[in-house]
């Protein structure tokens, strides 16, 4: 197992690999699935050791991180601070950031905070030819240039390695409070959006919900008179019991690890774009069920 | 007439095919002065078969080409130089609007705000807001991943659209999406890729919910520096306004001295305009957290208007700032880059001090929210002293912005305009890499050829240059 410490080490791994031809496993905390297509390398290269906090900027809302860095660490930086940590997934805190945007993994939050896709100002990876990329930058908005970070993240390490990440983070509002809400009448599903129409949504942060065992569960964040409201209005439909936060985490834990698509799409346009990125096939080869 | 230009009639018919130069002038610029390149000739078509039919005809010709929505764009993007242009005004038919799924799906031709017109009886409109709505097209908007005021909020173009049909130079139409299902973001890949991709056939883009109340304030400060903080204030508070946006002395005088005159302080030395928006309960709330945040952090005064004619007066000069400033010279340079929020205050000053150094007045009115700054100089660029000052002049502020963090545009694109400067903001394996995503769409570069990356970064291509 190949387990550097730095990008340039992994530019190092990947330049021999290309040399060698030698295709490569890339993990991160190695808890994704992959989904009846096991990847065919004789080595892995893992990048749990290419951790830490490069540069957080609480006034900006934007960090940088190496990719191995688990979301708890940075649930743990930003909280710190009073921040959010957007990328918060399905499944436990110890998977790494890396992981969590290569596999486009999201959580309940998403629809409120952002995609991974969204919350990535940039990244720098090293790609199946040996090129060492730094996408993007540190800023909110940025049309410089092609976007490789839009191409790299959700790609599932296939067209690059992703060394090191610009995240954007998001404030926590003035009052974020947790409902398990229970509408009266008929049993549970139909609740979500048709019941949320109803509440008066804050404009800060918008409402995010999950499935509890018996109950919805809501997450409000807005100042303290349109929390109120959402709340009075569920209870006008419904039980509603506040909760601590921290019911999010048991959700969240309760889920399976990402997986590929079964299907993934191989049109000749994502053919090409492979080809560009990893002619040899060597990140990751077979995971996305491509032909050998 | 070539052969080419006789098979493009035969395709468009003979009227939508101009090859006269004097026919050919008003394509010789966008809306960004100073660069101006003519084409050999310019095809319009007016349907979907139209358009793909054409784009096959110059593939097979092998003939590069430029496309070209309204040519509001402002990085000289849409200019072609000797080649092919390809119109695409004519495509502005709205094929759907579902307001259950609040999508609509339409030619690339559809003005912006047309769109966000035809889904108002639906209480939806289209939320990316450029400020040149009323001509730029959907089209251009994808091609240039536009932003505006509103996108603060709403995010910009890529998060509004769904998916697009495209038609490659090759001639292969194909259809684009974000891969949620299994794939690669091709669409995130192709949203910002200012025509050198391909040409978008058509794109089904989100609507979004009129909001229930809308709330805009103008907050006037004595000194820049205290608008700035303002601003990282109000975001760091956890508030999302919909909208904030800077102006400053500079600008507000011209604004106030034109037609458009909003009202505005024009002893301030900058006006921050807020606009909080969505449910009623609560948003006066957010409302005045913003004006208590202003004031603390040094506002002079703070307006407040809820109703619509009210807001739309504090609106017109923000909207009309760009008409304001043509009107104090004959050309007006626009610049967009982007910086870290809290490096604002201290780039106002320095951009100031450049400015005065090359004699030269630059105004600031820019998505402070965002760090999206656009420093405009009125200047007449048929002076070719004064054009070389504004030519120094925005090198340095540009490489002031990269040192700041920053970046080089945040909407307009790089163009033509910004080439120059994706060097000092990129490594040469980094250009070389964004010259192979653009090779899986159009390995030959025949769709806006030299743009964007500069031609000498592609490794590729050096390697072909010197096998010749
Ligand atoms: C007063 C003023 C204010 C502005 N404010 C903003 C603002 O707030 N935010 C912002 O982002 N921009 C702003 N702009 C810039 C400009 O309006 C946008 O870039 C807009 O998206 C350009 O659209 P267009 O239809 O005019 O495109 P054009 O200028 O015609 O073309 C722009 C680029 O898009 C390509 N293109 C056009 N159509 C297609 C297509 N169908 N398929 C593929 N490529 C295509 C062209 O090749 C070119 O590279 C402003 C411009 C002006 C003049």
């Amino acid at each position: 197992m190949i387990r550097p410490r730095t990008t340039t080490e992994v530019l190092e791994a990947v330049r021999a690999a290309v040399r060698d031809g030698r295709a490569l496993r890339i993990v991160g905390a190695a808890r994704w699935n992959d989904a009846g297509h096991p990847v065919r390398a004789p080595e892995t290269l893992s990048l749990a050791e290419l951790t830490g906090v490069v540069s957080y900027r609480p006034d900006d809302l934007t960090m940088t991180v190496e990719a191995g860095t688990t979301l708890a660490e940075l649930d743990a930086t930003t909280r710190a601070r009073g921040q959010w940590c957007p990328l918060l997934a399905w499944g436990d805190d110890h998977g790494t950031v890396g992981a969590t945007l290569a596999t486009a993994t999201s959580g309940p939050f998403a629809d409120a905070l952002g995609r991974p896709r969204d919350l990535t100002l940039g990244l720098e990876a090293i790609d199946g030819t040996g090129r060492h990329i730094v996408a993007g930058g540190r800023v909110v908005k940025n049309v410089a240039g092609f976007d490789l970070t839009r191409a790299l993240v959700g790609a599932w390490g296939t067209l690059g390695i992703i060394t090191r990440v610009h995240l954007r983070l998001r404030p926590r509002p003035a009052v974020d409070a947790t409902f398990a809400f229970t509408p009266r009448g008929a049993g549970l599903p139909p609740m979500p959006i048709a019941a949320l129409a109803q509440v008066p949504l804050p404009s800060a942060v918008a409402a995010t919900l999950g499935v509890a065992d018996a109950a919805w569960l809501l997450r409000v964040g807005a100042n303290a008179s349109a929390v109120a409201a959402a709340r009075a209005a569920l209870d006008g439909a419904g039980r509603v019991v506040e909760l601590d936060a921290a019911a999010w985490d048991l959700v969240r834990r309760d889920s399976a690890p990402p997986s590929p698509a079964r299907q993934w799409r191989w049109d000749p346009l994502s053919l090409r774009l492979r080809d560009r990125f990893d002619p040899q096939r060597l990140l990751n080869p077979g995971l996305l069920g491509e032909a050998p | 007439m070539t052969a080419l230009a006789t098979t493009l009639e035969r395709i468009v018919g003979p009227t939508h095919v101009l090859s006269r130069p004097a026919a050919l002038l008003a394509y010789r610029s966008d809306a960004l002065p100073g660069h101006r390149l003519m084409p050999s000739l310019a095809v319009m078509p007016g349907t979907r078969e139209e358009l793909v039919a054409v784009v096959r005809a110059l593939a097979a010709d092998g003939t590069p080409f430029v496309a070209r929505g309204a040519g509001t764009g402002l990085s000289g993007g849409a200019l072609a130089d000797g080649i092919v242009l390809l119109g695409l005004h004519r495509l502005r038919r709205i094929l759907a609007i579902d307001p259950a799924a609040r999508t609509a799906t339409v030619e690339p031709g559809v003005v912006n705000a047309t769109l966000t017109r035809a889904a108002a009886v639906h209480g939806l409109h289209y939320a990316p807001d450029p400020s040149s709505q009323t001509a730029c097209t959907i089209g251009g908007n994808i091609a240039e991943n536009a932003g505006g005021p509103h996108c603060l909020k709403y995010g910009v173009t890529l998060n509004h659209v769904r998916r697009a049909t495209v038609v490659l130079p090759s001639g292969e139409v194909v259809e684009l999406d974000r891969g949620d299902d299994g794939g690669y973001d091709l669409l995130g890949a192709f949203v910002g890729s200012e025509g050198c991709f391909g040409v978008v056939v058509d794109a089904t883009v989100q609507l979004t919910p009129d909001p229930q109340q809308v709330i805009t304030l103008l907050a006037d400060f004595l000194r820049v520096r205290d608008a700035a903080t303002a601003t990282s204030r109000i975001i760091a508070a956890g508030i999302v306004p919909a909208a904030l946006e800077l102006m400053d002395q500079a600008t507000i005088e011209a604004v106030e001295s034109s037609v458009y005159a909003a009202g505005y302080p024009r002893d301030a030395a900058a006006v921050l305009l807020a606009e909080v928006d969505g449910p009623s309960i609560g948003l006066a709330d957010d409302a005045r957290a913003i004006e208590q945040l202003c004031r603390e952090a040094g506002a002079r005064g703070v307006r407040v208007a809820t109703d619509a004619g009210e807001r739309a007066r504090l609106w017109q000069g923000r909207k009309k700032a760009f008409g304001a400033m043509g009107r104090v010279a004959p050309h007006l340079v626009v610049q967009d880059a982007v910086v870290p929020r809290t490096a604002l205050a201290d780039l106002l000053e320095e951009i100031q001090a450049i400015g005065a150094a090359h004699r030269l007045r630059v105004c600031n009115v820019f998505h402070a929210g965002d760090g999206n700054l656009h420093p405009n100089i009125p200047y007449d660029a048929d002076d070719p002293d004064e054009s070389a000052r504004v030519h120094r002049a925005m090198g340095e502020i540009m490489a002031r912005c990269i040192a700041a963090g920053g970046t080089i545009t945040g909407e307009h694109g790089v163009g033509l305009d910004k080439l120059a400067y994706m060097e000092s903001l990129f490594t040469a394996e980094t250009l070389d890499a964004m010259c192979a995503l653009r090779a899986v769409f159009d390995p030959e570069r025949r769709a806006n050829p030299g743009k964007v990356v500069p031609v000498r970064s592609c490794r590729e291509w050096h390697a072909t240059a010197a096998a010749r």
